[in-house]
C-alpha cells in the first residue's frame, strides 16, 4: 500500500506533464491550422 | 551511498550538444524572420499569440534553471513535502496574476508593459519605478541563468565555467536579436516541448533504476518525523511560506510575465494561465522528487553543493544519453527564461524608457527597434560579466522578489482603486523597501518593541496576501474581509516567533508597510481617477506612427 502510495506520488508529475504536453500540442497545431487558413504567421 | 564524480562529456560531444540546441533554435527562428520587423509585434507579437503558443511559453518562462536545483534541493532538504513547497506555490503564483493579468488587458488592451499602464495611470515617476525593478529583476535573472550554464558545462565536460556561460550568451542572444519575442515565444514552444518530454522519461527512469517505489520505501526510515510529515511545519516556515510571498511579487513584478499577458490573444487569457499552472507545476514538483529519492536512498551531494543533486542522482543511476537529456534540459530551461529577460529588457527601454519618456508617446518604429536589439546586446553583455560572481541562486530568488513585495500592492490597488495617487504610489514603495531591508539585513535589533512592531507589519503583510488573493477571486468585499481577518490570524500566531525567521519577516514587512503607506496617502486625496483614460493613453506604436505621418 506505501509503495503505491509513494509511486504515485512520483509518478503523477510526470503523468501530469504528458497531459499539458499533449494539450499544448493540440491547441498549437489547431492555431497553425488557422493561421495558415487566413493566411497570416503563427507569431 | 555516495560517488564522488559525475559523468563526464568530451569537450567534442558537450560542443556539439550546444551547437544542436543553439543552432536548431537558431534555424527555427529564421522560419518567422521577417526583413523588416514590426514594433509591436517585436515586443508583443500584436496581441495576437494562440493558447497553446502562450501556455508554451509562459511555462517555459517560468521555469529557469533554478526551478529544478531549488526544487530538488527542497526536496532533499525538506522530504516528502519540499517539492510541493517549491513548485506548487510557484505555480499557484501564475494561476494568482490570472485575475489581476485580466483587469490590467481590460484597463490597457494594447499595452507592451505594465509600466505603460502605470504611465497612464500616475506618470514618470511611478512607471520609472516599476520599470527600474523590472531592470534589476531581469539583469540578475540573466545573470543566474548564465551562471547555471557555466556551472553544468564545467561540471559536466572539461569545459570552462566562463566557456558555459559565453556560450550561452552567444546562443540565446542570436536567436533572440533580429525578431525579438516572436523569436522568444515561438523557441519557447520548442524548448517546453523537449524539456516535459525529458522530464516524463527522467523522473520514471530514476525511480525504476533506484528498485522502484518497494525499495524506496523499505528506506523511509531514514527520513526525520519532519521530513517525513506532507505537513511539515519547517517546510512551510522555512521553504514554502518564503517563496510563496516572494513568487506573488515575482509574478507581478515581471515584465516576462506581463508581456505574455499582453501578447495573447484576450480571450485564451483563462486556459493559457490555467495550462501554465498546471504544466509548470507538473515539471518542477516532479523534478523535485529527484531530491526526495536521493535523500531517501542516502546520497551525499558531492562537495556539499545541493545543485549536483540532479546531475548526480542521474549520473549515477541512468546510461549517459540520459545525462545528455538532462543537459538539453537545463540548457532549454535557462535560453528559455533568458531569452524572455532580453525581450522584456528590449520592450521595457523601448516602451518605457524610449517610448514614453523620451519621444513622449511619438516614437520612431525604426529608432526604437534599434534601441530595443542594441538594449539586448549590452544586457547580455552586463549577464555575461555578472554572472562570474557565483552567489546563491535560491537566496537570490527570494531577495528580488521580496523587493517586488513592496510594489505589488501599489500596482493591484492603482488598477482598482481611483483614489490611489502618484505620491501615494512611490511613497509606499520606499516604506517598503527601506522596511524590508531594515528587517532583511536585521539593521535594527528584532528584539522587544522593534521585534513586535516588525511582527505586526508582517502580520499586516502576510493579510494582504491573503486578502489580494481572495480579492482576486472572490471581489472586493471578501478580499477585505479575509484579509484582515487574516491579519489578525497571524499577528495572534506570529508575535513573538516571527521574528525567527527573518527572510519571511523581511518578505511581509515589504508587502505590510506599502500597503499601509499607500492606503493612508490615498485616503488624504480626495482625487479620482478615470480609468477610460488608460485605454485612450497606451497604444500601439506603429499604428501612432502611420497616424501622425498621414
Amino acid at each position: 500500500m506505501q509503495s503505491l502510495l509513494l509511486g504515485s506520488y512520483i509518478l503523477i508529475w510526470p503523468l501530469a506533464s504528458l497531459a499539458v504536453l499533449a494539450v499544448i500540442l493540440t491547441a498549437t497545431l489547431k492555431d497553425l491550422r488557422k493561421a495558415k487558413q487566413e493566411q497570416r504567421g503563427l507569431v | 551511498m555516495n560517488d564522488s564524480t559525475l559523468f563526464q562529456f568530451s569537450t567534442l560531444t558537450v560542443l556539439l550538444l550546444l551547437l544542436a540546441f543553439y543552432g536548431g533554435t537558431y534555424l527555427l527562428t529564421l522560419l518567422i524572420k521577417d526583413k523588416k520587423e514590426n514594433t509591436d509585434a517585436f515586443m508583443v507579437s500584436n496581441h495576437r499569440i494562440g493558447f497553446g503558443l502562450g501556455a508554451a511559453s509562459m511555462t517555459a518562462t517560468w521555469i529557469w534553471a533554478a526551478s529544478f536545483y531549488a526544487a530538488a534541493t527542497s526536496g532533499y532538504t525538506y522530504g516528502v513535502s519540499g517539492p510541493l513547497h517549491y513548485g506548487l506555490w510557484g505555480a499557484l503564483m501564475i494561476l494568482f496574476i490570472y485575475p489581476f493579468g485580466r483587469r490590467f488587458r481590460k484597463l490597457a488592451p494594447n499595452a507592451h508593459t505594465l509600466g505603460e499602464l502605470i504611465h497612464a495611470r500616475h506618470g514618470a515617476s511611478s512607471q520609472l519605478i516599476l520599470a527600474s525593478s523590472n531592470v534589476l529583476g531581469s539583469i540578475i535573472s540573466l545573470m543566474v541563468n548564465f551562471t547555471a550554464s557555466g556551472a553544468l558545462v564545467s561540471v559536466l565536460s572539461p569545459l570552462s565555467f566562463q566557456a558555459g556561460v559565453i556560450i550561452a550568451g552567444v546562443g540565446v542572444l542570436s536567436y533572440t536579436l533580429w525578431s525579438g519575442f516572436r523569436a522568444s515565444v515561438l523557441t519557447d514552444f520548442a524548448q517546453l516541448m523537449a524539456m516535459m518530454a525529458i522530464a516524463i522519461v527522467i523522473i520514471p527512469a530514476v525511480l525504476f533504476s533506484l528498485g522502484g517505489p518497494a525499495a524506496l520505501v523499505d528506506n523511509m526510515d531514514v527520513l526525520t518525523p519532519e521530513q517525513a510529515n506532507l505537513f511539515s511545519m519547517d517546510a512551510i516556515l522555512n521553504q514554502g511560506a518564503p517563496f510563496f510571498v516572494a513568487v506573488l511579487a515575482y509574478a507581478i513584478g515581471n515584465q516576462t510575465i506581463s508581456q505574455r499577458l499582453f501578447a495573447v490573444r484576450e480571450d485564451h487569457i483563462k486556459p493559457t494561465f490555467i495550462t501554465a499552472t498546471i504544466g509548470y507545476g507538473a515539471i518542477v514538483i516532479g523534478l523535485g522528487m529527484i531530491g526526495l529519492m536521493a535523500l531517501i536512498t542516502g546520497i551525499e551531494p558531492i562537495d556539499g553543493d545541493m545543485n549536483n543533486l540532479i546531475p548526480q542522482m542521474v549520473s549515477m543511476y541512468l546510461p549517459p544519453v540520459f545525462i545528455g537529456l538532462f543537459f538539453i534540459l537545463v540548457i532549454g530551461s535557462l535560453s528559455s527564461t533568458a531569452d524572455s529577460d532580453l525581450c522584456a529588457l528590449s520592450a521595457i527601454v523601448m516602451a518605457d524608457v524610449y517610448g514614453k519618456n523620451i519621444a513622449k508617446n511619438n516614437p520612431d518604429p525604426t529608432k526604437m527597434l534599434f534601441i530595443g536589439r542594441l538594449t539586448m546586446i549590452v544586457a547580455t553583455l552586463l549577464g555575461v560579466i555578472f554572472a562570474s560572481f557565483s552567489m546563491d541562486i535560491l537566496i537570490m530568488l527570494v531577495f528580488v522578489g521580496a523587493l517586488w513585495g513592496a510594489i505589488v500592492f501599489p500596482v493591484i490597488a492603482s488598477c482598482f482603486w481611483d483614489r490611489v495617487t502618484n505620491t501615494a504610489f512611490t511613497w509606499a514603495v520606499v516604506a517598503g523597501l527601506l522596511m524590508f531591508c531594515l528587517a532583511r539585513f536585521e539593521l535594527l535589533p528584532m528584539t522587544g518593541v522593534i521585534g513586535v512592531f516588525f511582527e505586526l507589519l508582517g502580520s499586516a503583510g502576510g493579510g494582504v496576501v491573503i486578502g489580494l488573493m481572495s480579492f482576486g477571486f472572490f471581489g472586493r468585499r471578501a478580499g477585505l474581509i479575509i484579509g484582515v481577518l487574516g491579519a489578525l490570524v497571524l499577528a495572534y500566531f506570529t508575535l513573538g516567533f516571527l521574528r525567527d525567521y527573518t527572510v519571511l519577516l523581511a518578505s511581509l514587512t515589504a508587502y505590510g508597510a506599502s500597503t499601509i503607506v499607500c492606503i493612508a496617502i490615498s485616503l488624504l486625496s480626495s482625487h479620482k481617477f478615470d480609468f477610460q483614460k488608460i485605454s485612450r493613453d497606451v497604444g500601439n506604436y506603429d499604428h501612432n506612427a502611420k497616424a501622425a505621418q498621414s
